[in-house]
This record gives C-alpha cells, sequence and structure tokens, in this order.
C-alpha cells in the first residue's frame, strides 16, 4: 500500500497502531522480513532492533523495563513523523512496533524497518526515525529491578 | 463548575497516581499551582504539559471536560 501511495504521488498513510504488548517477537520479525520477498522493487532493507539491557546500577541488576506511552499522543506523533519520514526520504515501506507493559532483559522492544530502491534512503530514514521516536514519542521506562524495586528510565 | 481531567504519566505516576478530576480550575497556570500544593514533590519535576493532546508553552486556559496531560522527559526504546 505504501508503495502504492508512492507511484500515485499522494502522500498518505492512515494512522497505524505501532504498539504490542510484551517483548516483540524474533519469529514477528523473520515473517516481517519475508513478507518483502513480494515487493521486488525494494533492493534494501535496514533494521533496527531495540533490547533490553540488564544494567547494573548500585549493585542491583536490571530484570526487565516496563514500557507505558500516552498511547493517543504518541500515535499522532508517529504519525507525523511517517509522513515526515516519506516525504524526506525515497522510501518504498516503513514499520514500526514498540513495546508495551514488561519486556525481560534480553528481549527485543523497538523494531523500525524501512525499505528502499537503494541502502542509503533506507538506512538514512531508519536511523532517523529511531532516534525520533526515543525524542519524540512520549513513551516511558520504568525499569525493575530484580529485587522487585525500580527506577524511570532516563534516555541517553 | 468546569471540571478537567488530569493525567500523569511515567515518573508522575509515583508522586500524583495516574489521574485525577480537577474543578474550576481556569487555566495550566492555576492548575499547576493547586497541584504543586496538593503535590509538593512535583515542583521539582521536569515535565511538558498537553492540553487536548496539543504541547503547550505557555499559560493556556482551559475549557470543560479538557485533558491536561502531564509529559516527563520520554524514555521510550
Amino acid at each position: 500500500m505504501d508503495a502504492a501511495a508512492k507511484t500515485n504521488g499522494v502522500m498518505e498513510h492512515k494512522p497505524k497502531n505501532i504498539f504490542t504488548q510484551g517483548a516483540i517477537a524474533a519469529t514477528f520479525i523473520a515473517d516481517s522480513i519475508a513478507k518483502h520477498s513480494s515487493k521486488t522493487n525494494i533492493g534494501g532493507h535496514s533494521i533496527f532492533l531495540g533490547q533490553v539491557r540488564a544494567d547494573v546500577i548500585n549493585e542491583k541488576k536490571v530484570a526487565a523495563i516496563e514500557y507505558t506511552a500516552y498511547e493517543e499522543l504518541a500515535l499522532k506523533k508517529m504519525h507525523v513523523i511517517r509522513e515526515e519520514t516519506f516525504a524526506k526520504y525515497d522510501l518504498t515501506c516503513m514499520h514500526v512496533h514498540h513495546s508495551l507493559g514488561t519486556v525481560p532483559a534480553g528481549e527485543i522492544c523497538l523494531f523500525v524497518f524501512t525499505s528502499s530502491a537503494h541502502r542509503r534512503a533506507a538506512i538514512d530514514a531508519c536511523n532517523e526515525v529511531v532516534e525520533r521516536i526515543k525524542t519524540e514519542l512520549p513513551i516511558w521506562g520504568k525499569e525493575l529491578f530484580e529485587d522487585e524495586t525500580h527506577q524511570w528510565k532516563v534516555n541517553q | 463548575m468546569m471540571r478537567v481531567e488530569v493525567l500523569f504519566f511515567g515518573k508522575l505516576v509515583d508522586i500524583a497516581g495516574a489521574s485525577l478530576q480537577m474543578n474550576n480550575v481556569r487555566s495550566t497556570d492555576e492548575l499547576l499551582e493547586q497541584l504543586r500544593l496538593q503535590y509538593p514533590a512535583l515542583a521539582a519535576e521536569k515535565f511538558m504539559i498537553a492540553v487536548d493532546k496539543k504541547t503547550i508553552s505557555t499559560n493556556t486556559s482551559l475549557t470543560e471536560n479538557c485533558t491536561v496531560a502531564l509529559l516527563p522527559p520520554f524514555s521510550g526504546g
């Protein structure tokens, strides 16, 4: 659909839900890659996977991150990011998935996937979208320690 | 009587809970003043404010049934 909209010169994409409850499964990511084999105008994909790190803070280890969001505002902002990214880069398609709820250390919490005819657009768009997700989307991570205490994550 | 819904997110939930209703606050400045009296710990926190899902940067007048959200620094991804 994204590709069709693009060739028609129509830059309209409907707001999509980016949120998944819990971790993003590796099988979901694999399926998502497989689905693109029919889009033979694509020459390059770029994928970013965010994984929950078991940081050790004051001798306490992070067991999981619990994500919450102001979902309506996040989806509204993600829609703007999507439109601006398609306007700026010559992309074939773009997919974004972010976890909500608890994601254990070692599991995937963010999946950004961009595709284009030539690699540069996919790579640059993917990097930019990841940065914008981190700074512009109202999502919060609460780091849950093994002893059941918590602290609020701060993005670097 | 004018009612306004206030939503808290991230770290602010630990201070004030997830949401509350306030009556007869006419502007975001008035709302903040009352919230700081009720939750003194809010004074030490950084946050942006969104009124009906639009982030604002100056004092904004509130309308019946509007939603005000207090958004601390984001930490998604």
